[in-house]
């Protein structure tokens, strides 16, 4: 992950609305696991703001959320 | 003295198990203008408190309702002689699924703006409204379940003192227990934080007791020796990892394989999964599969590695507290009756041990 001058945002799952696609384990270069099943683990990663927003337009299934109490 | 203030000075919390500070959520509800679901669907296994409380409390009950909300809505499940009250009190009833998860706060707000009894993923309090996955918005909604509305109604004519008389300072007020299981007299029981829980047990007719169950799938487990030695609290039940939450009380007989009882709640978890978030799904399945084969004897040991390690994976994993709960139940079991477990592990099962060392 890069470091981002801008500051972190905090990137949640929409755990309803993930579809273990895995593309946010790729993205994040393995930052973001995915279980035996496929799912995200953690449930919620604070990052840099460029990374969370790019982490949050490559999923898919638009799982990915940042978080609104920061 | 304003009602928030009040319940505040009561010191009620939310006897749907959450705990929550009533006045909290109130205060909150005031300042958006929320509507009020009045939650009476028992919807933990082993609960009857809340249809107790619309049989023989409706007048107090609605006017407990009457004081927190203009536009109120009675959660019932579909069918129910519950549902059935309400409807003969003229009150507005909303019909619920009887499936474990279609209570949950969320789903019960979803469920009345015409959506699914779902719970919704939420960033924010469901009682500030919000956006459903459409897309549709959600009205600000408070819940509350209905023994907790009774209350408002009880401490609003008698006052916090009154209140305050019963419990514990941390836990006041009087609080409805559910007895079941291997009882002579189930039922439901005027109770409060702090009796002993032999006073709980002896009430119900409880004698043979190898273990009891708290608060249905969202609570956990404690061995009978623990059970008749320990205090009805949050406090007391600490040192067993497991909270009082809705108040119900499972008595597992002697002659009852606790392994076996989990594996059956674990697979009737499983067909209770809302289907929505994937760690429950497939996490609460693959759970019960393991223990189905423990029951049976025929879980290899390295197996319970696996269990533990998908039990871990499911706590904070889905859009309500479902899996979180089913995970504390069941890793609960498993500590509390590590002497059958490891009996089942061998390929026998503690039950059949025991008559042979009766008849020997």
């Amino acid at each position: 992950m890069r470091r981002d001058k801008r500051g972190e945002d905090e990137v949640v799952v929409d755990r309803v609305a993930c579809t273990a696609h895995g593309v946010c384990s790729v993205v994040s270069n393995g930052a973001i696991e995915l279980d035996e099943f496929g799912y995200p683990v953690p449930s919620r990663l604070t990052m840099g703001r460029r990374d969370a927003r790019e982490l949050v337009a490559q999923c898919p299934a638009r799982a990915l959320l940042i978080a609104r109490d920061r | 003295m304003s009602l928030v203030a009040l319940l505040d000075d009561a010191g009620l919390t939310g006897r749907g198990g959450a705990r929550f500070p009533t006045s909290i959520k109130l205060k909150s509800a005031l300042e958006t203008g929320a509507d009020l679901i009045v939650n009476a669907c028992d919807g933990e296994i082993g609960v009857h408190k809340d249809a107790l409380v619309v049989a023989e409390h409706l007048d107090a009950l609605q006017h407990g309702a009457d004081l927190l909300a203009r536009r109120v809505q009675w959660a019932a499940h579909r069918g129910s002689a519950t549902e059935r009250r309400l409807r003969n009190a003229g009150l507005r009833v909303l019909p619920v699924p009887s499936r474990y998860v279609a209570s949950e706060e969320s789903a019960l707000v979803s469920l009345l703006h015409g959506g699914r009894a779902r719970p919704i993923m939420r960033q924010a309090p469901i009682s500030t409204g919000g956006k459903d996955a459409q897309g549709r918005r959600l009205r600000p909604t408070l819940v509350l379940n209905a023994e907790t509305v009774w209350r408002v109604s009880q401490i609003e004519r008698h006052g916090a003192a009154w209140f305050r008389g019963y419990g514990t300072a941390e836990e006041p007020g009087p609080r409805l227990v559910t007895m079941g299981g291997n009882v002579d007299r189930p039922g439901v029981y005027d109770s409060e934080a702090g009796v002993p829980m032999r006073d709980l047990l002896e009430a119900a007719g409880a004698v043979d007791v190898r273990g009891v169950g708290i608060s249905g799938m969202s609570g956990g487990w404690l061995r009978g020796r623990d059970a008749w030695a320990a205090t009805w609290s949050d406090a007391g039940l600490a040192p067993y990892g497991i909270p009082t939450g809705t108040g119900a009380v499972h008595v597992l007989g002697r002659s009852a394989c606790p392994v076996d009882h989990l594996a059956q709640i674990a697979t009737f978890a499983a067909g209770e999964s809302a289907g929505q978030c994937g760690p429950c799904m497939f996490g609460v399945p693959a759970v019960a599969s393991q223990l189905e084969r423990l029951a049976d004897g025929v879980l290899p040991a390295e197996e319970m590695l696996d269990l533990h390690h998908r039990l871990g994976m499911l706590p904070g994993r889905g859009a309500c507290r479902f899996p979180d709960g089913v995970s504390r139940f069941v890793a609960s079991g498993l500590r509390t009756f590590s002497a059958e477990v490891d009996a089942h592990l061998a390929g026998e099962c503690v039950l059949m041990q025991e008559r042979a060392g009766a008849t020997r």
